[in-house]
């Protein structure tokens, strides 16, 4: 018996490094390619570091979809280090980072989330001559650090609008005269608060006696916690539009939505719709998008025309295309006219800075709580 | 604000809420008991049950039936028992240690499972047919009783399945040889072994039962409950359970009185968030406050009992 669990041990063990050896290779190749396609403008050597894996169908696709557009286009070759996204994982990432910096080998090292932070200024101070590239996250300004991050309070305020003009058509199959929409955020924190306060903001565009149920499910990974919220939202408010902003627990106020029959649902950070089967793909209305990958292409562009983004925190919005929503599939076949004249109005209005959405990160005065509360149902 | 919350008390749904919540967490209790009741403490139901979910909803993809897939999660709940029991009871592993190691399978491994099975690295959303959900079952007569139907008509068959094996869980410790010998086990291992009781199988059996209900309950909750599976879906449901089955004095009908607790309380929290002036924190934590409450009612009961019977004997 001994001898079998040996065995079958150093079996898995072989498989996985085996599995690893594969990964490696094919990662070269990619860099062997993109050197080929070698053109005159400077072609950077790009790392990107992801902390969880490729295939979530949101931030690490987006981000690598856009190195890989950059890659088409001859402005740069790249490796993508998958260091996978479990809590077991994350005692690795700080080696990977590293890793690559003492290599040498790049110049840009880029990776993202709120969890990178941390690794990522412990190596960048001690390699001052590396620059690296964070997304999604705000918290350390370091001088060889460009942080990119997102107007979600803006990518709030359109999707607020739609769903506040939405939510009274009733001619759409299963929308009541009622108008309460709901918000079900992941935890009650300044970056979900963000996404929360543009929306209230841009459903009062749309309809200034909207109310608004915000729960927050205290967790991204447990869609039955969302789903138990979402139930309750459409049962005992008779919402019938709910955005999740909850990571994967969003994905339960979707299966709410389609239990029910009464209510749609509307993603996040990426294009959902896309990642559900069909039956939940159809009462999802749209997704309001974080571009990951477009953010990444600006940055090129940016750095290309000498402009510079280290060493400070840079906020992208509509007109850079870093954020967006989604307006084709459901969104195209079952809105009517009307609402989407409004949307485009707002998405006009976002880009040239006639509406300015003001935001909840670093906004101790509670604004965003006292409005929560205010809108409540 | 009472009054509204007393009003979405008193609707079915928040009924129906609390039968919903506490399905999951019944399953892992009764597993919890029946470990217990052998004297192993399976810890390891957190993994077990999230194992179990994600073949639940594979081997119920592949074969486009729920029904092979709740059997699919069963059996793998039984195998991760088994390699508990190999580890444990055979190689003498601190069971405790084989639990957490399960624990940690479960929160990383699966990923890496769902990934070699079906290149998707994040959740199964994409991948759910209907046929691939345990069925909504109306009970005849009671679903046209207005309120009670509400209430309890309607909910998966795996929810009748977990109630119903509260009573059969019973009968199985208190009528069966099988229960006599695994209470023998679970008292006292010795007096047992010298009577002839194989301890070593007999504990075997308990914890092949104890997998088979966590696996049970993790297809209820990807393939009812969430309707697919992702990373850390069972989100602490596996150690809420151990809670219910400590606090239910280890018997299947306490247990099952403690997991409805539980989920009278998630539920409470639930309507709750949507009131004006809650905070969403202090909400999080009412059930894990009612289970404490309730432990210290349960303990100063025991206590007065205790009083009692000494005062008797002066």
């Amino acid at each position: 018996m001994k001898k079998l669990l040996s065995m079958l041990l150093a079996s898995a063990l072989a498989v996985s490094m085996l599995a690893g050896c594969g990964g490696g290779n094919d990662a070269n190749k990619e860099t062997d390619n993109g050197a080929a396609t070698e053109g005159e403008t400077k072609v950077y050597k790009v790392c990107n570091l992801v902390n969880g894996n490729l295939g979530d169908k949101s931030f690490f696709d987006s981000a690598e979809a856009g190195l890989a557009q950059l890659k088409a286009d001859g402005r740069i070759e790249y490796t993508t280090i998958e260091m996978g996204g479990t809590t077991e994982d994350e005692s690795k990432w700080q080696g990977y980072v590293e890793e690559v910096s003492a290599s040498g080998e790049y110049d840009l090292i880029v990776c993202g989330t709120y969890q990178m932070p941390d690794y990522l200024k412990n190596v960048a101070e001690q390699y001052p001559d590396q620059k690296y590239l964070i997304y999604d996250d705000t918290t350390h300004i370091l001088p060889n650090v460009a942080n990119l991050s997102y107007a979600q309070n803006d990518l709030g305020y359109l999707v607020g609008v739609y769903a506040g003009a939405m939510t009274t058509e009733t001619s759409l199959e299963g929308i009541n005269e009622d108008a309460v929409v709901g918000f079900v955020g992941g935890v009650d924190s300044p970056v979900i608060n963000d996404f929360l306060y543009g929306f209230i903001l841009g459903a009062q565009e749309s309809n200034p006696d909207i109310k608004v149920d915000t729960r927050y499910v205290n967790s991204y990974v447990d869609p039955a916690k969302a789903k138990e919220l979402a139930e309750s939202m459409i049962n005992d408010k008779n919402c019938d539009i709910i955005w999740g902003v909850a990571g994967n627990s969003g994905n339960g106020a979707a299966e709410a939505a389609l239990e029910t029959g009464k209510a749609y649902f509307i993603g996040v950070d990426s294009d959902q719709e896309l990642t559900f089967s069909p039956e939940m793909a159809e009462i999802t209305l749209t997704s309001g998008l974080k571009n990951v990958g477009n953010s990444l292409i600006w940055f090129f562009d940016e750095w290309d025309a000498g402009r510079e983004h280290f060493g400070k925190q840079t906020l992208l919005g509509m007109k850079e295309g870093g954020i967006g929503i989604v307006t084709d599939k459901n969104f195209d076949s079952k809105t009517p006219e009307a609402v989407k004249e409004k949307v485009t109005a707002a998405i006009e209005a976002v880009s040239n800075g006639d509406v300015v959405v003001p935001t909840a990160v670093g906004n101790e005065t509670n604004e965003v709580q006292d409005l929560r509360e205010a809108v409540k149902p | 604000m009472f009054e509204q919350l007393i009003d979405m008390i008193f609707s079915a749904s928040f009924g129906y809420s609390i039968i919903r919540i506490t399905s999951p967490i019944l399953f892992a209790a009764l597993a919890a008991v029946v470990a217990e009741k052998a004297g192993v403490v399976n810890i390891g139901l957190e993994g077990t049950m999230m194992i179990s979910a994600l073949f639940g909803v594979l081997f119920a993809y592949w074969t486009n039936s729920w029904i092979i897939g709740v059997i699919g999660a069963t059996a793998i709940g039984i195998l991760v028992a088994m390699i508990m029991a190999i580890f444990a009871l055979k190689l003498k592993t601190d069971i405790i240690l084989a639990g957490i190691a399960v624990n940690l399978l479960g929160g990383g491994g699966t990923v890496f499972l769902l990934y070699l099975f079906t290149g998707l690295k994040g959740n199964t959303a994409s991948l759910t047919t209907p046929n691939m959900l345990t069925p909504k079952v109306d009970i005849p007569i009671i679903q046209n009783i207005p309120v009670i139907g509400q209430i309890f008509s309607g909910h998966s068959i795996l929810t009748y399945v977990a109630f119903l094996l509260v009573i059969l869980v019973w009968i199985m410790l208190y009528k069966t040889a099988m229960g006599l010998r695994i209470r023998a086990v679970g008292e006292n291992s010795h007096a047992a072994d010298s009577v002839g009781v194989s301890v070593l199988r007999t504990q075997y059996v308990a914890l092949a039962i104890s997998g088979a209900l966590a696996g049970l309950g993790g297809a209820y909750m990807s393939m009812y409950y969430s309707q697919s599976w992702n990373i850390g879906i069972v989100a602490g449901r596996g150690f809420i359970a151990l809670a219910a089955q400590a606090m239910g004095q280890g018997e299947p009908v306490g247990a099952m009185l403690s997991s409805l607790l539980f989920g009278f309380a998630s539920a409470l929290g639930n309507k709750m968030e949507g009131m004006q002036g809650f905070s969403s924190y202090l909400v999080a934590s009412i059930p894990y406050a009612v289970t404490i409450i309730g432990l210290v009612i349960y303990a100063m009961s025991t206590l007065k009992k205790v009083k009692r019977f000494k005062d008797n004997d002066k």
